[in-house]
Parts: C-alpha cells; sequence; structure tokens
C-alpha cells in the first residue's frame, strides 16, 4: 500500500523544474522531503496534486520513462485535481489562499459530502457527528470556535492557517497526505500541537509525506524514510542520519555535485 | 430536457379560470378589470388616468432593450377562482398541488406569521395568525385591502409612486391585481416575517401585482417576497408596484427573492418614505428572468431617518439584470447604504445603477455606495453606473467598486479537497454574496444557495 510517483519530471515556461523524480510513500509511515530554498519542493506537492499550471514533460524524456502516480495500485495519473482528492489524496498548502465568505466548516461538510458520495474510503456522517467532530478535533488544535465560522484563511495569522490546513487533514481523514512546509511560522506549543496531528493520521493509516527545511518538527513526528531534493532532482534517499548530516553539514554536498 | 433538469421549479399545472380578459389593452378592458372587482369609481378612475399616462409615455430611452415585448400579445387579467379561499382545506386540488411542489405548506409550519399566496392575477390562498388579527396587524391582498379598508388606500394608493412615475408605473397602475396590503399598528412590532408566494402560471399573462405597505408610528414588519415561477414558450411581462410608507420611529425591511423564468420580463418600482428617525431596509435578490430592470428607492423626508438596500443579481447565460437603487436624502442627519453584489456568468449581463442625490436640506447627511461585482467566464459582462448627486458640502458620501473574477488558485485549492469545478464556482460564488445572505430568513438563505448551485451546475465558467 502506498502512494507511488514514477518518471515525474515539470517544467513552468520552458524552464525544467522537477527532473524524473521517483518517490514512494508508504501507508502508515511518515516521509520527509528536505531540500533548499527553490529546490522544486513546493512544485513536487503542487504536482503531485495535479496543478494545471505546470506542464508534465513526457516524450523528450530520453530514458523514455512514463509519468505515473498511483494510489495503493489504482492508476490516477489521468485524474484531475478533484479526482485525485477524492481517490484520497490531501495536500496542505504552504500559503493556503483566502476564500471569503466560505468558512471550514462550510467547506469541510461540502467536501465530506463528495468525497463519500464518490469514493469509499470516508465513512458517512451524519451533520450532527460532523459537527460534534469537526468541533472536537478543533479544540484538539487549539482553534478558536470562532474561527471555524470565519472565512477560511481571511486574516488568519500564519499559525492559524497552518492549523486549519491540519485541521482538514483530520477530518477528512486522507489516505496520502501531503504537507507543504507545515512548521514554518510555528511557535513551538503549535509545532508540537501539528506534529501530534501529523502522528495521530500516521497511527490511523494514513501515508505522510511532510516537506520541510528544518529538522525541528522531525524530533516530533519521526520520520521513516528521509528524501534530499536539490536542484529539481531526489539526490539521496535514506534514514534519520541524513537529517544530521544536513544539520550539520548543510546541502553542500549535493549541490557541488 | 437540459432546461427541465436545471430549473426545478418549472413545472406547469393546467389552468382553470373563471375569467380571462381578451389579449391586449384598452379602455374597455381596464374598465372589465375594475367591474369584475366591484371596486369603488375612485379606483376605476384611476386605473382609466394611469392607462391614458401609459399610452402617452415612450419606453424609457435609457437601460436595456424593451422592445421585444410585444404588448398587445399579452392578457392583462386572469381570475382563476371565483371565492377566495380561506383555509387550506378549501384550494381545489390543482392549486394545492402546485403549492405542495414548491413547499408552502412545510414552510408555513415552520414560522410564517402568515401566508399570502398569489396564483395568477388573484390571491387565492390566505392564512392569516390570530395574533395577527387581535394586535391590529392588517395582512390581506391588495384587492380585499381596498374593499375594507377604502379609507387607508385611497389615503395612500399612488401617492408613494404616482401613476405618473414611468410608464410601467403606469401600466401597473391601470391593471393591477393583487399583491399585498399591510398596515401596522403604532408601536406593534411583528416579530416573525410576513411572507407571501408569487407564482404565474398562465402563457402570456402579464403580471401586475401591487403592494402597500403602511408602518404606523414606532412599528416594525419585515416583509418576505419569494417569486419562483414556471417555464413558457412565449416572453412574458412583470410589472410590479410597490409602496412602503415608514412613520416616525418606524421600521419596514422588505426582501425580494426573485426567481422568474428565463423569458420574463421583470420591470418593477419600489419606493418607501421613511419618515423622522424611521428605518427602511431593501433586501433583494434577483436571480431569474430574461431582464429585470429593478432599483428598489428610498427617499428619507424625516429627520435622521435611516435606510439601507442590499443587491444581488445573478445573471447566466442569456440573462440580463439591471439593478441596483436609489437613495434620496430630504432631510437633515439622514443616512443611507446601498449595498450591491452582482455575478456574471457563462455569457450574463449585470448593470448596477445606483442614483444617491441629497438636497441642500439634507445637512449633516451620510450615504456609502458599496459595489462588488464577480465575473465568471470570457463572455460575461459586467457594467456599473453609480450616480452621486451631492447639492451641499456638509456630507459624507462614499463610494466603493470592486470587480473581482474567481482565481486559478481559489479553484486549485478546492479541488484539491475533492470539490468538482463546478461546484468550487459556486461555492465562491455563495461565498461573495454570504454578507447579505446572513441577512436573510434561513429557509430563503438555503433556497438561494442552492438556486446558484444549480444555476453554476449548468453553466460553462
Amino acid at each position: 500500500m502506498s502512494l507511488l510517483i514514477q518518471n515525474l519530471s515539470v517544467e513552468i515556461a520552458g524552464k525544467t523544474l522537477l527532473k524524473n523524480i521517483n518517490l514512494e510513500i508508504n501507508a502508515g509511515q511518515i516521509h520527509v522531503l528536505m531540500g533548499p530554498n527553490g529546490s522544486g519542493k513546493s512544485t513536487l506537492a503542487q504536482a503531485i496534486m495535479g496543478n494545471q499550471n505546470f506542464k508534465i514533460q513526457n516524450s523528450n524524456d530520453k530514458s523514455n520513462l512514463k509519468f505515473k502516480i498511483q494510489i495503493d495500485d489504482k492508476n490516477i495519473t489521468t485524474l484531475a485535481t478533484d479526482g485525485r482528492a477524492r481517490e484520497g489524496l490531501f495536500l496542505a498548502f504552504q500559503n493556503p489562499v483566502a476564500i471569503p465568505g466560505v468558512s471550514v466548516a462550510n467547506l469541510l461538510r461540502i467536501a465530506s459530502k463528495v468525497n463519500q458520495l464518490k469514493s469509499s474510503h470516508n465513512p458517512a456522517l451524519s451533520v450532527w457527528d460532523f459537527n460534534e467532530r469537526l468541533v472536537a478535533t478543533a479544540e484538539k488544535l487549539g482553534i478558536r470556535q470562532e474561527l471555524l465560522k470565519r472565512s477560511l484563511n481571511e486574516d488568519f495569522s500564519g499559525g492559524e492557517k497552518k492549523k486549519l490546513e491540519m485541521l482538514q487533514a483530520l477530518i477528512l481523514q486522507p489516505k496520502y497526505a501531503i504537507f507543504d512546509e507545515i512548521d514554518t511560522g510555528l511557535d513551538v506549543d503549535a509545532l508540537r500541537i501539528v506534529a501530534d496531528g501529523i502522528n495521530l493520521l500516521k497511527k490511523s493509516g494514513t501515508g505522510i509525506l511532510i516537506i520541510t527545511h528544518y529538522q525541528r518538527i522531525l524530533k516530533y513526528a519521526l520520520p521513516d524514510r528521509i528524501s534530499v531534493l536539490v536542484n529539481g532532482r531526489i539526490v539521496a534517499t535514506g534514514r534519520n542520519e541524513l537529517v544530521e548530516e544536513i544539520e550539520k553539514e548543510g546541502y553542500k554536498r549535493w549541490q557541488t555535485k | 430536457m437540459a432546461d427541465k433538469i436545471k430549473y426545478q421549479y418549472g413545472f406547469h399545472k393546467q389552468e382553470k379560470y373563471i375569467f380571462k380578459s381578451k389579449k391586449g389593452l384598452s379602455p374597455e378592458i381596464v374598465k372589465e378589470i375594475s367591474r369584475q372587482k366591484q371596486e369603488p369609481d375612485w379606483m376605476t378612475k384611476f386605473r382609466l388616468d394611469a392607462l391614458k399616462i401609459y399610452h402617452s409615455k415612450p419606453l424609457p430611452y435609457w437601460g436595456q432593450n424593451l422592445g421585444e415585448i410585444d404588448f398587445d400579445d399579452l392578457y392583462y387579467y386572469l381570475k382563476p377562482i371565483e371565492k377566495k379561499a380561506a383555509s387550506w382545506d378549501e384550494l381545489p386540488k390543482e392549486i394545492k398541488e402546485t403549492y405542495e411542489k414548491i413547499g408552502i405548506p412545510e414552510a408555513e409550519r415552520k414560522f410564517l406569521g402568515g401566508v399570502s399566496v398569489q396564483y395568477e392575477s388573484e390571491v387565492v390562498y390566505k392564512s392569516i395568525k390570530k395574533t395577527l388579527t387581535k394586535k391590529g396587524i392588517i395582512f390581506l391582498d391588495m384587492d380585499s385591502g381596498l374593499r375594507e379598508y377604502p379609507a387607508i388606500v385611497k389615503k395612500y394608493f399612488g401617492k408613494i409612486v404616482p401613476s405618473t412615475d414611468n410608464k410601467f408605473a403606469a401600466l401597473n397602475s391601470a391593471v393591477w391585481s393583487g399583491g399585498s396590503f399591510i398596515y401596522v399598528p403604532k408601536g406593534i412590532k411583528v416579530e416573525l416575517p410576513l411572507q407571501a408566494y408569487f407564482r404565474i402560471n398562465a402563457q402570456k399573462l402579464g403580471q401586475f401585482e401591487r403592494t402597500l405597505i403602511i408602518a404606523d408610528e414606532g412599528s416594525f414588519v419585515h416583509y418576505v417576497e419569494g417569486c419562483t415561477a414556471p417555464i413558457y414558450s412565449t416572453d412574458s411581462l412583470h410589472a410590479a408596484v410597490v409602496e412602503i410608507i415608514v412613520e416616525k420611529g418606524a421600521r419596514v425591511r422588505y426582501t425580494t427573492i426573485q426567481n422568474w423564468s428565463k423569458n420574463v420580463y421583470n420591470l418593477v418600482t419600489k419606493r418607501m418614505e421613511v419618515k423622522e428617525d424611521g428605518i427602511g431596509e431593501w433586501i433583494d435578490g434577483n436571480l431569474g428572468s430574461k431582464l429585470t430592470m429593478k432599483y428598489p428607492s428610498l427617499y428619507l423626508t424625516g429627520k435622521r431617518a435611516k435606510g439601507e438596500i442590499l443587491s444581488i443579481a445573478y445573471a447566466g447565460r442569456g440573462q440580463c439584470q439591471d439593478a441596483g437603487g436609489k437613495a434620496i436624502h430630504l432631510a437633515a442627519n439622514t443616512s443611507s447604504k446601498i449595498t450591491s453584489k452582482s455575478i456574471s456568468v457563462d455569457g450574463g449581463k449585470t448593470v448596477f445603477r445606483g442614483l444617491v442625490r441629497v438636497y441642500p436640506e439634507a445637512v449633516g447627511s451620510r450615504t456609502k455606495t458599496v459595489c462588488n461585482t464577480l465575473i465568471i467566464g470570457k463572455e460575461s459582462k459586467s457594467e456599473t453606473y453609480p450616480t452621486m448627486d451631492i447639492r451641499l458640502s456638509d456630507v459624507i458620501a462614499e463610494h466603493e467598486a470592486t470587480v473581482s473574477k474567481i482565481s486559478e488558485e481559489q479553484l486549485f485549492y478546492l479541488n484539491s479537497r475533492g470539490i468538482e469545478r463546478n461546484e468550487a464556482e459556486a461555492l465562491i460564488v455563495n461565498g461573495f454574496i454570504e454578507p447579505i445572505v446572513k441577512e436573510l430568513p434561513l429557509e430563503y438563505a438555503v433556497e438561494l444557495n442552492r438556486l446558484i448551485q444549480m444555476e453554476m451546475q449548468g453553466s460553462i465558467g
């Protein structure tokens, strides 16, 4: 059981941002992707989610290997973003956009409904149970009740935005969740809360990809696997010792190559 | 077929009429309408005078093209059943079925203060809660109002909107039928909204209801009018007049959600006079019709009178919503606010037309117009005509206008939660109008959101 990405190359305006990425995220495990600024981390997250703005390269790849994305053996390469989401894929955005007049409660109610209707991975909840779960989950994350009813991300602080992304992940219970710099701009307490959320998802079997610059979140959410992305390529994959190495030496080793 | 799916309320019932006037308009037809209704002579004369004014006035030279309306090809009066039913059980089965489809009994069970329903040109069903009568509140259809309270009607009818005001006000004055008549006595606050459902059901039927609301000193009433109409093969005309008097210290809120079928010309004159310390509020939602031209107006004639207009307009393919509002300041320290949210989708066109006029005697007044437009789809259009005519210096006048589009970023975000493009757009549109929708009674808010969702599903963004 895994989220499998094969031969993902992305270009935008003629510039190659990602080159032949291969990545496998196992269910119930935490996979961490680290890399310096501008290495293509967010592009990778958005490309997996199916952002239409990115051109996925296929033919001019010398190895002629085709791009493929698969959830638990189901090929979802041709599905658009919403279809991928309904198959159980989730992206927590680095900078989530504001949606005036739409509250997170409203959004999640609709999202839960479509996910239930069009896929089997999410169990159906009554309105009552849904609300109860939403309120309880928000409380666990230290989210003020008032934020559940306000326009999503409009005039929210950086920390509030991140917590609301986590809230959505916990409510939607995806099979695989990508957290794009969920740890930036969080104080220690918020960081711990968000990490607890990740651990909770992991426990319930969600496969997780954490994208980050820093190792500090990894103290609370222990990774099973680390990959390093530099200049649009995955240059190393390994275990915790990689984190320590990066912490000491930075990314120089791969950048000079 | 696609239309049927899209337009939930587009069902059609067999017609049953006691009296149906001939097509077209003449003094004879107007006299016959008045005779059928057994009206006093002054009303017959009022109608005939209005007819002359109607014939003498040209179509408006501004605004949208009305040249396609064939005024000779319309029925100006229909009378479906002879006696008005006092209770639900007395209604003919056919009419009951129609109302069950639009869900009136259910709505009534919930929280209606009273129901007055217009079927065709006649009010056929009405249930007034005992409490209304006990407090001296009059809530009748306009025809009964004229019969039972001729003195009050004569005093106010046609005073706020005279027949000379515009061609369609004149037309309405000549052939009006149905509508609501409300009088709220001094100091009485009507806690539950008074509601009326309107419906037109016959081909080529012109609908000309006339509503008169008088809120006496210190009183309060919220009137809610919702429209759904079935689909016809030919164009239909709706030209209503609404007159409201808000006496000293009183407050009136008038809410409309209008969803005429997409061949209806909806040309409505709505005006409210607000006296000293009074508050007048228009909430106006326009979704349906082929063309709507409607600008609810506030005449602030008393000191410290306040007025607010909230307008929502939604235009899809083949539709034009030319809406907005007017605020006329005629006394000191008056204040007004006009908020408009318009959405054009799939080639639809919205026009905001606002007029704020502040006369020299209105010292210390303030006014604000906020006009937000959302455009979806390449062919969709939007125009804005805010006019500010301020005739003194001691006034605070503000105007704000924004035009926006749905961003790809917002769509991507909502898509990433499993929501399809159409539904994501509908969600954003509903979010856009949310500040106004939250002012609506709950069931109307739900219905409006659902209607927009239905409309958006059929559109190409």
